[in-house]
């Protein structure tokens, strides 16, 4: 009985470690993805930027990186608790 | 031909008027008359190279001596060739746009600040690489713009190294949590957009972000290569005994050493040799010596070689021979 209830902790337990380390590594991807797109296309928004033929060869693949570029621009004003709420800072 | 054939790269630099299209000219007659199949490229906007060799030349190699084959870039075209498979891309991705008759705004694109410099870059990297695979010449000299524009050719591959290596480390990244994400959720990661979903790579065979990266750094690796190498490549540079040209010059010269592109020689052009000196040119003439001395000063480890200023101007393969002898120098070790 004990025996079932420890492991069904540890279940649960390794469960919540899981979707946890999950949802860092994903918030992680989708900033790297964003400063990338931010890199790249810096000069659309006033940034320094690699020579325009590099900007311009990659332009083509880089559809999503501009979907995560333009959903944490609209994001923008609320990054901050975006941030506290996955550190569990209240 | 081989595809190991060793073959050298010649660049000449300097001011604009200085004289480089005519030294290049005649150090490549000189190539040409020592056995050596040589191709020169003309790489100013404003060229001059035809007028100097005596004939029409176009982007097509002609041969206007044993041995001696000579092009002039198309600006206009090399530019329009540049970034037509960048543009095609984009269209291809937005051809929608030709219902609306739209698509040809995006031709603006040839007018992108920087692109002049690519272009420049694209072509010595394309006749570089085609000579490493075809072996169809022992050297290639290139008649170079005016020295700002050359600098930043020249700069553009260690600048674009420094982009492409930190893209790259980036897309890396970017590529090793994609795969720790799908392990952990056990499939691919996907997105949807405009109703399409697609598929998300994760590694470097699928990404076509990182093979183009992958293609770019191996370009700009070769041609890093080719500029630093001395044993393969060799840049003149052209001056007038003139102090500001010579302290130009000498900004430039850090400044390509700063790259690790050696300027292995400095050709002083239109040296005034008088055997009596006229009252009205006494001044110039002390100008001069003072121009010399502070040459010796600032290249004291530079091959220095000196071509008068000739009665006539040279033009053409039998005149330019004359100057043949002055650029022997350049070839000694």
């Amino acid at each position: 009985m004990l025996k079932k209830i420890l492991s069904s902790f540890i279940d649960a337990f390794s469960g919540f470690m899981r979707s946890k380390s999950l949802e860092y590594i994903e918030v992680e991807l989708r900033e790297l993805e964003n400063v990338f797109a931010l890199i790249v296309l810096g000069s659309f928004i006033g940034l320094p930027s690699p020579p325009t033929s590099i900007s311009l060869r990659l332009l083509p693949y880089m559809a999503k990186e501009l979907v995560t570029m333009a959903s944490i621009s609209e994001r923008l004003d609320d990054m901050l608790g975006e941030m506290a709420g996955l550190f569990e800072v209240t | 031909m081989s595809r190991n054939h060793s073959f050298k790269v010649y660049f000449f630099i300097g001011k604009g008027g200085v004289g480089k299209t005519t030294c290049a000219a005649s150090f490549s007659i000189l190539l040409a008359e020592k056995g050596l199949k040589t191709l020169i490229i003309s790489l100013d906007p404003a060229h001059n190279l035809g007028d100097v060799l005596k004939c029409s030349l176009s982007d097509k190699p002609k041969e206007v001596m044993d041995n001696l084959y000579a092009v002039e870039v198309d600006f206009e075209k090399l530019i329009v060739n540049h970034l037509k498979q960048l543009t095609s891309k984009i269209k291809d991705i937005y051809g929608y746009l030709r219902v609306l008759n739209l698509d040809r705004y995006v031709d603006v694109l040839k007018h992108s600040p920087g692109v002049e410099e690519y272009a420049v870059l694209d072509k010595i990297t394309e006749v570089i690489k085609s000579n490493i695979k075809l072996g169809t010449y022992d050297a290639i000299v290139f008649d170079t713009p005016p020295t700002g524009l050359t600098i930043r050719v020249m700069a553009l591959p260690f600048i674009s190294a420094i982009w492409i290596r930190k893209l790259i480390e980036l897309r890396l990244a970017i590529l090793e949590r994609r795969r720790i994400i799908e392990r952990i959720e056990g499939k691919k990661l996907k997105i949807s957009i405009g109703g399409k979903v697609f598929e998300l790579p994760s590694t470097i065979e699928e990404d076509p972000i990182f093979k183009e990266l992958k293609i770019m750094s191996e370009d700009i690796d070769l041609i890093n290569k080719v500029l630093t190498n001395e044993n393969m490549s060799s840049v003149y540079m052209v001056i007038n005994p003139e102090l500001l040209p010579i302290l130009e010059v000498k900004r430039a010269y850090d400044y390509l050493k700063g790259l690790g592109i050696h300027v292995k020689a400095l050709v002083i052009n239109k040296f005034l040799e008088l055997r009596t000196i006229p009252e009205e040119f006494r001044v110039k003439i002390d100008e001069q010596k003072r121009a010399l001395d502070l040459i010796s000063k600032l290249f004291s480890d530079v091959k220095i070689t000196k071509i008068p200023l000739l009665p006539k101007e040279p033009l053409g393969i039998e005149e330019l021979r004359k100057l043949t002898r002055y650029l022997e120098v350049l070839l000694k070790e």
